[in-house]
């Protein structure tokens, strides 16, 4: 029997960290909206006369080697971290949801099998899976970003499937089982609600492991093509202008480093407000 | 007086303490670590950067004046129809391992490069239509070539034709690039790859050629290492971790000059120039009016300062302006005229119908598959060519690919656009770009008269006579558009002020260690 004695649940909107990583998550996605119609211009537009200008009134964050100006980058570059962050997530939950599920209400050698596997994958650290999964899928942003999300599944399917046991162990689901409901109709009408908060939550928490990881390849050069304003390939630019030029490197990084820091306290905050 | 014997110990005193000494050790930076580093089997740079010192060669080119001077050979002669070479070596030299170097350990040399057991990627076509060796007595040998090949003396004076320990050769087998045995000023003492490589002074060294300043070398040891990651070159240099760096980043070299410590040693290196090779033969590339465009579109100068913050010169034609045979007058061709360019893209019917910026004809737009390798900073120049030529409508789609893949792409025309760029001290390595038959035939050209050119460049050994041939090669390749040159190769090597007298061969890549002194601090 599970204790429900679970933590008091507090609204999302209560939790002040949790507020402020979805307001900064909500400019991200504002930006990725509108960011080419507030930044004119376009990132790809070079002016070899602005080379490394420091952030100031020509630009307000500064220039990159080729004169482009950075605050229209980061503002461009927005997308590719949604782009990246819907699609890998998706990937992870499209894949590792059923496999948790089948594996948890089927139980058996389905879940020995299916768990086995998802062992296999576990054994690799999730960078270089992905890594590996980019040198069988190619490079680009799509390929990273189901990369990223292909990584994500065996940590996903695992917690979907305890959650999936846990519940299948309630009373509510033995008793459908006496009345003769199908196996599929278990798992879809009576598991997976009941299971569907600590889904989430748990989602949540994996959406900044996933805008890390592809922000990451995509810094390694396994990404976009060159000159894309995505942030990690933007950091990787500016490594070598460390020293002379440090905003080139810094405002990705730090819109990145916000970015997933606001990811892990709405995770945080969700499995807060859903009591998991 | 004692004022003056005073001030005069004083001045003194600072000189002895500033002036070299023998002895002492330095570190020096190399920038890529290499799968291989036997000269005779392996192509890179960075191989003859140590081992230029290890080996001798059986003469050496004087940088000075590009007159080929004695090396293991004293003196030599050629046959009047040129493919007979007869060496006269050098009597008392002994390799490290104490093996005497004569005309049978030539004659070892040439047949262990020629053997196709070896898969030799470079040595073997240095030696080019090479037939066999003959013993003449212990110290003459001769060289005997099917046909005449010109550049011969100047791939013997580098040290991918180096002369090894038959001895050591032998015994080591496979195994020999890690223990390998010359006759040089520094014996290598040990390599252990991607880490260090190590030379140690070898004193019984008395046969350099004249273009060693020393009898024997003044530093006790060399320890090379491998600093792959260009942010963390000039790091190493000024924290002391190395002496020499190769290959400083051009966006640090105003900061290292402005120190007192440091000095920036830049080597203009001759081969071929930076280019973008064109593919003539895929559409619409093979229109020369879009290529012509494409060059007149390009301010390689806008590119130059950017990313090389004007540490190399640009270059307007396939060869580096210090190459032997490189015509001065390329530079007329293909000004940056924006509207110059837009009119032939017009001629050619390429105009931006939909208004969506990007030229198009028949409903195709005009975009061109760039393809891209890590390192050379060609992303960031194929960044810089997509901007300026977006300005003209023409889309650049880049990606970045390894070497190998790089080659196979280029290999089978799968590209548009490919940069490369290749160091060498012979006009001939225009046939390894421009001859129909070439390996880095990138352009996709077949043009007969080009390849007669090229092949008869590489017969004659007039002087002369081979610069008028590869002016008009030279011509020719810009002519017809076939590349977009942009810079010249310059390596920017970041050197330590305690560390005197480095000085670089011929070919610009490979230092003469022998002559390397520490100033005492």
């Amino acid at each position: 029997m599970i204790e429900w004695a679970a933590p008091p649940r507090r609204p999302l909107l209560r939790q002040p960290a949790a507020l402020a990583g979805l307001t900064w998550l909500a400019l991200v996605i504002l930006a990725a909206l509108l960011g080419p119609s507030l930044a004119p211009g376009g990132p790809m537009e070079a002016d070899p006369t602005r080379s490394l200008l420091p952030p100031g009134p020509g630009g307000l964050l500064g220039t990159d080697l080729l004169g482009r100006d950075l605050l229209v980058r980061l503002l461009w570059g927005a997308r590719w971290t949604l782009e990246m962050g819907v699609l890998g997530l998706a990937t992870a939950v499209g894949l590792g949801l059923p496999v948790g599920l089948a594996a948890g209400s089927l139980g058996g050698r389905t879940d020995a099998i299916l768990m086995r596997l998802m062992d296999g994958l576990l054994a690799f650290p999730g960078l270089l899976l992905a890594m590996a999964m980019v040198a069988v899928l190619g490079t680009g942003l799509t390929p990273v970003a189901v990369a990223v999300g292909l990584a994500a599944v065996p940590p996903y399917a695992r917690v979907a499937r305890s959650v999936t046991r846990e519940v299948r162990a309630q009373p509510y689901v033995e008793a459908a089982r006496a009345i003769g409901a199908t196996r599929l109709r278990i798992a879809l009408r009576h598991i997976l609600p009941n299971a569907a908060p600590s889904l989430i939550a748990f989602a949540a928490t994996q959406l900044g492991w996933v805008l890390l990881n592809g922000a990451a390849l995509n810094f390694l050069g396994l990404g976009v093509p060159p000159g894309t304003p995505e942030w990690g390939a933007m950091l990787a630019e500016g490594r070598a202008y460390l020293r002379d030029a440090p905003w080139v490197s810094t405002f990705p990084g730090l819109a990145l480093t916000l970015t997933v820091l606001a990811a892990n306290l709405v995770g945080d905050g969700l499995q807060e407000a859903l009591g998991v | 007086m004692r004022r003056v014997l005073l001030l005069g110990i004083i001045v003194f005193l600072l000189l002895a303490g500033c002036a070299p000494r023998p002895g002492g050790r330095i570190v020096y930076g190399l920038t890529l670590a290499p799968s291989g580093i036997d000269p005779h089997v392996n192509a890179s740079s960075e191989l003859g950067i140590p081992l230029t010192s290890v080996y001798d060669t059986l003469i050496y080119q004087d940088p000075e004046t590009g007159e080929f001077v004695s090396g293991l050979a004293e003196r030599w002669e050629v046959s009047d129809d040129g493919t007979v070479y007869t060496f006269y070596l050098k009597k008392g030299v002994k390799f490290h391992d104490g093996t005497p170097f004569n005309a049978e350990a030539v004659r070892f040399n040439l047949e262990r490069i020629t053997s196709p057991d070896l898969a030799s990627q470079k040595a073997r076509f240095m030696l080019g239509p090479y037939e066999r060796t003959e013993v003449v007595d212990e110290y003459t040998v001769r060289i005997v070539l099917s046909e005449p090949f010109a550049p011969l003396l100047d791939s013997l004076s580098q040290v991918y034709l180096a002369m090894a320990s038959p001895t050591a050769v032998e015994k080591w087998g496979d195994e020999y690039q890690l223990h390998q045995v010359g006759t040089g000023p520094f014996v290598f003492v040990e390599y252990v790859p991607g880490d260090h490589l190590l030379l140690r002074r070898n004193p019984d060294y008395s046969w350099g050629p004249p273009v060693y300043q020393h009898k024997t070398a003044q530093l006790d040891e060399v320890e090379f290492r491998f600093f792959t990651d260009p942010a963390t070159r000039s790091p190493a240099l000024e924290t002391g971790e190395a002496d020499v760096m190769g290959e400083i980043p051009p966006q640090d070299v105003a900061r290292l000059e402005a120190s007192p410590d440091f000095r920036v040693e830049a080597v203009a290196l001759p081969g071929a120039s930076l280019m973008m090779f064109m593919n003539t033969g895929r559409a619409p590339l093979d229109d020369i009016r879009v290529r012509q465009a494409l060059l007149y579109g390009t301010d390689r100068a806008a590119i130059v300062s950017t990313i090389f913050k004007d540490t190399s010169p640009v270059a307007y034609g396939p060869l580096t302006a210090v190459t032997f045979g490189y015509d001065p007058t390329v530079q007329q061709y293909y000004p940056h005229d924006p509207e110059r360019a837009a009119a032939l893209l017009d001629e050619a019917g390429w105009v931006d119908t939909d208004g969506d910026g990007i030229r198009d004809r028949d409903g195709e737009p005009l975009v061109l598959d760039m393809v891209l390798m890590s390192w050379g900073y060609m992303p960031e120049i194929g960044q810089l060519l997509a901007a300026q030529w977006a300005d003209l409508g023409v889309g650049v789609e880049s990606r970045v690919v390894s070497y190998p893949e790089a080659l196979e792409i280029a290999g089978n025309g799968g590209h548009h656009l490919i940069p490369f760029t290749l160091s060498g001290s012979d006009p001939d390595i225009l046939r390894k770009f421009f001859h129909s038959q070439a390996f880095f035939n990138w352009s996709k050209v077949e043009d007969a008269e080009l390849d007669g050119w090229l092949e008869e460049g590489a017969r004659v050994s007039d002087k002369d006579q081979r610069v008028e041939l590869y002016s008009q090669v030279q011509h020719r390749v810009m002519e017809e558009a076939l590349v977009v040159p942009i810079r010249d190769y310059v390596n920017l090597n970041g050197v330590s002020e305690r560390v005197q007298g480095l000085r670089f061969d011929g070919r610009g890549w490979f230092p003469w260690l022998i002559d390397v002194t520490l100033a005492e601090r």
